[in-house]
């Protein structure tokens, strides 16, 4: 990119060959950002709309490990998880908890066997995800972006 | 403490009766373990408080157990949990080994009564679940204790800081082990008499068990301390009947204190868990005891290797070192078959560093193989 790009496209001396190749490279620079921005924001974790409560990536962690019980507006949180048969729940625990499952069900497995916690419910669709959030002004869970309808508050893109 | 089993019991059979009222989750965890020791006269204790022993021929029963756990919410901020255990090495005959309510007294407060493990060192609560763990069992000549539950409270604080995620929690109980599986065990190996008659039934109490546990866990790294102390009492009854309380065993209290936790570095794991138990006795004695291990987290592969080492010291004695002593040496490979099952291999190396003289080495050394599937469900 250090030649100066309008006198390679409008330059009739540099032939019709040149222009056609630079013009691929265009179009590849922009499916690539294209492609690399829908990856980047292709599930949205998300809460009942009347929730006003502060969320960072760490706050929406802790929830999920169960190490935080309220939401910053003081509400209990029904934290809500996708089956596993569901591509978002790989892409969250590698992306938002930064384990893999058996690391998820080991650290689970301790906190349950001892009393100390209790797994996140588990739904099995976006659709259900989408409509139990909706009505429980406790609930935080993720669904792919495609699913995020005007009846739930995205709080975070992933 | 019957009532308090009675309770629970009563609260688990209600809400099991009326699924309508309490919302009801069952869930388990196993582990299915195959061993023995290499040579011909060697013996590994795996299991010291159940004496889930391994030898020169291969066997199930060890270290084999299934769990299930049944929990019942039987008022908003109330529930009861029950665990039943069935173990090889009690031929697999389920026995209740939990039951407890949980209060949620406040967000940050909660509230147990029940029988639980008393919370000693770093795994002891969750020893049973092999899933939750690297290894095939938390080293063997730590968790070495003849009591290891006790009917009691608990009162925990959580509380949290900007990275850390922070508890603390006071307990209190008591614990009447009538029978004592490990004491028995013990005596018969040691041809323990009582009027000159073999003696057949060992009670051990540990009473006032009181103390606390504290856990900071930040992002790549957990710290636990405890403090407890307790009462001890131990009661000798031999073939004729007739019974004694064994007074080197009785009347004097002990303090427990520990420091364990986890590091995470990249893909590497360290496992530490540092633990002192002082006994007020006439002879001082001491138990100093700690482990360390290594695990490496390679995709569904996590190799390991660990150290434990297990001291006993009568300070207030002319021979203040010369009593039980071993160490354990363990290299092992956990593979994980499924997000919910992991299948292990691990050769450990047990060196007996007891005083010969007085008879101190009676584990002996062991080089021991085995195997096994956990899983929870």
């Amino acid at each position: 990119m250090h030649q100066t790009p309008h006198i390679t496209l409008y330059s009739n001396s540099v032939g019709e060959s040149y222009e056609e190749e630079t013009r691929k490279k265009i179009v590849l620079l922009a499916s690539t950002l294209l492609f690399s921005s829908l990856s980047f924001s292709d599930m949205a974790v998300i809460v009942h709309p009347d929730n006003t409560s502060t969320f960072s990536n760490a706050i929406i962690k802790k929830i999920f490990l169960g190490k935080q019980t309220k939401f910053t507006d003081g509400k209990i949180v029904i934290p809500m998880n996708a089956s596993e048969t569901l591509p978002t729940y790989d892409a969250f625990n590698d992306k938002v908890i930064g384990k893999s499952r058996t690391q998820i069900n080991a650290y689970w497995a301790r906190l349950v066997f001892t009393g100390k916690g209790n797994l996140p419910k588990i739904l099995s669709s976006d659709t259900d995800i989408v409509s139990t959030v909706s009505v429980n002004q406790g609930a935080i869970s993720y669904v792919d972006s495609s699913s995020v309808t005007d009846k739930v508050k995205v709080i975070a893109n992933f | 403490m019957k009532i308090l089993k009675t309770i629970s019991i009563a609260s688990l059979a209600f809400a099991l009766a009326s699924p309508t009222l309490a919302e009801v989750r069952f869930s388990g965890f196993g582990s299915l373990v195959a061993g023995q020791t290499l040579e011909d006269d060697e013996k590994l204790n795996a299991d010291f408080y159940d004496v889930g022993q391994y030898e020169n021929t291969t066997t199930f029963k060890a270290e084999s157990v299934l769990g299930l756990q049944v929990t019942a919410d039987i008022a908003p901020d109330l529930k009861a949990t029950g665990q039943l255990l069935a173990k090889g090495t009690d031929e697999f005959k389920p026995e209740l080994d939990w039951y407890y309510l949980t209060y949620q007294a406040a967000d940050d407060w909660t509230l147990m009564a029940g029988r639980r493990n008393i919370p000693m060192y770093y795994y002891s609560e969750f020893s049973e679940v092999g899933y939750a763990y690297p290894w095939i069992r938390p080293p063997s000549n730590l968790y070495w204790w003849q009591v290891t539950q006790f009917d009691g409270f608990h009162a925990s604080y959580d509380f949290s800081t900007e990275n850390y995620t922070n508890s603390v929690t006071a307990f209190y109980g008591n614990e009447y082990s009538n029978d004592n599986k490990e004491m028995l065990y013990y005596a018969e190996i040691g041809n323990r008499q009582l009027n000159n008659a073999a003696i057949v039934r060992v009670d051990e109490y540990w009473t006032d068990i009181a103390g606390f546990n504290v856990n900071v866990i930040g992002d790549s790294f957990d710290v636990r301390m405890v403090y407890f102390r307790n009462d001890r009492k131990r009661i000798d009854t031999n073939v004729n009947g007739e019974t004694a309380i064994r007074a080197s065993a009785s009347g004097f209290s002990q303090q427990f204190y520990g420091v364990g936790g986890n590091i995470n570095i990249d893909n590497f794991t360290i496992i530490y868990d540092a633990n002192y138990v002082e006994c007020d006795d006439d002879v001082g004695t001491v138990f100093p005891t700690y482990l360390i291990s290594t695990v490496y987290n390679i995709g569904q592969y996590q190799p390991y290797l660990s150290y434990s080492k297990a001291d006993h010291w009568q300070t207030k004695s002319d021979n203040e070192n010369n009593y039980e002593e071993h160490y354990m040496a363990t290299i092992g490979l956990r593979y994980n078959l499924s997000s919910t099952a992991s299948a292990k291999l691990q050769f450990d190396h047990f060196e007996d560093e007891g005083d010969k003289a007085t008879g101190w080495d009676y584990h002996g050394n062991s080089q021991t193989v085995s195997a096994a599937v956990d899983f929870i469900f």
